[in-house]
């Protein structure tokens, strides 16, 4: 298979998923607000942090004043400014597979089309927060078919693994992300009001879909020492970091045929690296404090795992 | 529904008179008098849709950028019976095998120049002959067409004729199959009393003749490796050569993929490098290699035009083949038919007339407003007059060019381009039509049964291509004896 398809493939799953997940998390801050005041502090910190999870505080500020609802599910969902919004992800998706018609299923081609298609002739400064609230909803329907079709009709081969790397490693980043902000609000609220603050960790659980998930195992405190290693380490649940790192050596070890050679060699030392990174962290007390500086070397090594898999194969 | 239909003084495609079908219509006629005006609306609209969604489309470039859109379609077919098939077959396959012969021989001995059939300047002159790149060595199965496509048009005598030849990037071979793949979609009562040539078979043929150009010093002379070599999906015809590539089951990669080492082609994929051995290209000659040819180009592969001297890839179609596919060279291909070949030519062109003779330009200067108008070197419909349908200032225009230029412009009687039914915006109304048909060279030349349909869907215009407002129709070849004797 050829580098570029490969590259190509790797970022059409990345986009997607990062769509996916950053509609996600833009929704449930949504519904939040419903609840909780618009206005104060509070808000504010809120929706930093949900810009600090889906793109970046400094750039939103450099564009906008605000720190409000409308303009930020503007900025997040469909202003062309931020490489990271859903519009751009979901074009870059398109545009990504388009260049590899060759090599994906006609039903994945047609569902990046048709999204494309209706979104081309939108006017999104038209839309009411309804309206996004929709195009998240929609968003996700579409992340979920895709994996359908990918499931569903991929043979397992190359191409197939090569999309799965770039969803799983999408994924951990993504939820080292959520916990990385949401520890560093934890800590801040504490120091400023000396008493313990769940409502991040709930917010956490919802960002990445695992509310319900946790509801079933955990008492509904809330309680770090319990939110914590779900997200983390939680074998069984399919956003926890551990669970997407065994997924990314898995698809590894399928298009190496379980085997390292000379080439492989420094990409399973960095996975390696990454497991025995979680090794160390099961055998201790997790909490808010220590997480941090964790969580900040795992999304070091998530980058430079990344850019070993693409200079193991070459991408261009 | 054809009540108003009119025929006038067109050759029309499915109509004998106004009342009665051509006999190999009569069914096709039939069935579509039992549908309304609702329903075949209503699956126009689903026809359309089809291409859109499953990008089916090719790129318009404008001020602001390009965008993608889809080649409108016409569900009436155009229908042609076993006999008509088998001149055209015939004639197409004659007409490219002359050509072939013609660009082999250009490219090496020159025997129909020394011969003076046709004369040294209109070949060394030409723009697109590179006889210090492509000239003096042998390439595979001495075929230098791996795909043509030849367009042809109807007078009102309802003649075939040769318009143009094109034997460089021929596009359209994947409209031919969305259209047909489209058609039994939608409108699947119209093929149920149809007995058609398919074209299911088509595409491994394509394979086999591509595989048979195995170059001389291939490693891997029994499994070679083919790729389609594409500008990128920026280029205008990118789902033609998504479609092939798939089709063909070969990698689509584009310049950067490639590499050229120790005279060798390599592409670059996840396991390292991979040798090359035949490419099909869809990269102009001016593209294909900067080190030969435009310097600047960032879609084509540096080295690669060595390597295909010295035998190591094979590059098709041939680089060079403009020199035999340009509206000038297009008037001495009776000539070459017969020279090589030794046989009289079996479809005929359009009178063509050179206006660097002096008496001709006197005479065409004459009568700008009944005649057509081209530019030797452009394709596409531009640059072009159509005498009939010119205002005074566009006649004023060309006669200046040509008098600045004579040599770069050529004159054709107009042709009254047939006529079939297109069926837009909830009615028929007679459109013009041409057929592109495609050959395929390999170990010897094969014609694909049909070929594109295009319709200038413009009342009134004869300009079919996509470019500029030209739709397309399906084509069927009725398998022998699926008409009875009227």
């Amino acid at each position: 298979m050829l580098s570029r398809v490969a590259a190509s493939l790797f970022w059409m799953a990345r986009n997607m998923e990062r769509a996916e997940s950053n509609a996600r998390v833009l929704e449930s801050r949504l519904i939040n607000a419903l609840e909780s005041s618009e206005y104060g502090k509070l808000a504010t910190d809120d929706w930093e942090a949900v810009l600090e999870i889906c793109s970046s505080v400094t750039e939103y500020r450099s564009m906008y004043d605000a720190c409000e609802a409308r303009p930020i599910a503007q900025y997040i969902t469909f202003d062309a400014r931020n490489i990271n919004s859903i519009v751009n992800c979901l074009e870059n998706a398109r545009h990504n597979a388009r260049s590899v018609r060759d090599n994906i299923p006609e039903e994945l081609w047609e569902l990046l089309n048709e999204q494309y298609l209706t979104l081309r002739d939108e006017e999104f400064y038209a839309w009411s927060i309804r309206d996004i609230q929709a195009f998240l909803q929609q968003t996700k329907r579409l992340s979920f078919m895709i994996q359908g079709v990918i499931e569903s009709s991929m043979l397992r081969e190359e191409p197939y693994h090569f999309i799965k790397v770039g969803k799983w490693i999408e994924r951990a980043e993504k939820t080292a992300r959520v916990l990385n902000v949401v520890c560093e609000k934890t800590t801040q609220l504490k120091e400023e009001t000396q008493t313990d603050h769940y409502y991040y960790w709930l917010s956490a659980l919802q960002f990445l879909n695992g509310y319900d998930a946790y509801l079933k195992r955990f008492p509904p405190t809330m309680e770090p020492k319990h939110v914590l290693p779900f997200l983390v380490s939680y074998e069984q649940f399919p956003r926890s970091i551990e669970y997407c790192m065994d997924h990314v050596r898995e698809a590894v070890m399928q298009l190496e045929g379980g085997k390292v050679s000379h080439y492989s060699e420094e990409l399973f030392q960095a996975l390696d690296h990454v497991t025995d990174e979680f090794v160390k962290m099961k055998f201790q007390q997790m909490d808010s404090a220590d997480i941090g500086p964790f969580l900040d070397r795992f999304q070091n090594d998530c980058n430079r795992l990344a850019s070993v898999f693409a200079s193991t194969y070459y991408f261009v | 529904m054809l009540e108003t239909y009119s025929i006038e003084d067109f050759y029309d495609e499915m109509m004998a008179d106004v009342r009665k079908p051509r006999p190999h219509y009569e069914k096709f006629h039939r069935i579509l008098l039992e549908m309304n005006q609702e329903e075949l609306h209503e699956k126009h609209e689903t026809a359309q849709l089809s291409f859109l969604r499953q990008g089916i489309t090719f790129t318009v470039y404008h001020e602001e950028g390009g965008t993608e859109r889809t080649m409108p379609f016409d569900f009436v077919p155009v229908i042609i019976d076993d006999e008509q098939w088998s001149g055209i077959e015939a004639g197409i396959k004659q007409r490219v095998r002359a050509l072939n012969l013609f660009l082999e021989d250009v490219y090496n001995e020159g025997r129909i120049l020394h011969e003076g059939i046709v004369p040294r300047g209109v070949v060394e002159n030409n723009q697109y002959f590179y006889r210090k790149q492509a000239g003096g060595f042998e390439v595979p199965n001495d075929n230098r067409i791996f795909l043509a496509g030849i367009d042809l048009i109807r007078g009102d005598e309802g003649v075939y004729r040769v318009l143009e030849d094109n034997l460089r990037n021929p596009s359209g071979l994947s409209y031919v199959y969305q259209n047909r793949f489209v058609m039994r979609k939608v409108f699947p009562e119209f093929f149920f009393e149809h007995d058609i040539r398919t074209l299911e078979h088509q595409m491994s043929h394509l394979h086999e003749a591509l595989l048979s150009h195995v170059p001389e010093n291939s490693p891997s002379k029994n499994a070679p490796q083919a790729v389609l070599l594409t500008p990128g999906m920026y280029n205008s015809a990118y789902y033609d050569h998504v479609f092939l590539a798939q089709q063909m089951g070969i990698e689509l990669v584009e310049g950067r993929d490639l590499l050229v080492k120790d005279k060798a082609v390599y592409m670059k994929t996840v396991r390292g490098l991979q040798r090359v051995d035949i490419i099909y290209r869809r990269i102009d000659d001016d593209f294909i290699d900067p080190e030969e040819f435009n310097p600047d180009s960032e879609l084509g592969v540096p080295g690669l035009m060595e390597a295909y001297r010295n035998g190591n890839v094979a590059i098709l179609n041939g680089v060079g083949n403009g020199v035999a596919d340009d509206k000038e060279i297009y008037a001495y291909v009776p000539e070459m038919i017969r020279f090589y070949l030794g046989e009289e030519p079996m479809i005929p062109n359009v009178d063509t007339y050179f206006l660097r003779d002096e008496d001709v330009r006197r005479d065409v200067l004459g009568r700008l407003e009944e005649l057509v108008v081209k530019n030797v070197g452009a394709s596409g419909g531009y640059d072009m007059l159509i005498g009939p349908q010119a205002s005074p200032e566009q006649i004023e225009l060309f006669k200046q060019k040509i008098e600045e230029t004579p040599e770069q412009y050529i004159a054709q009687p107009t042709i009254q381009l047939s006529r079939a039914p297109a069926f837009q915006k909830k009615r028929f109304y007679p459109c013009h039509v041409d057929l592109r048909v495609f050959a395929v060279g390999g170990d010897d030349f094969h014609v694909l049964p049909g070929g594109l349909t295009r319709v200038a869907l413009k009342e009134g215009s004869l300009v079919v291509n996509s470019s500029q407002g030209g739709g397309g129709k399906d084509t069927w070849v009725l398998k022998k004896g699926a008409v009875p004797n009227a």
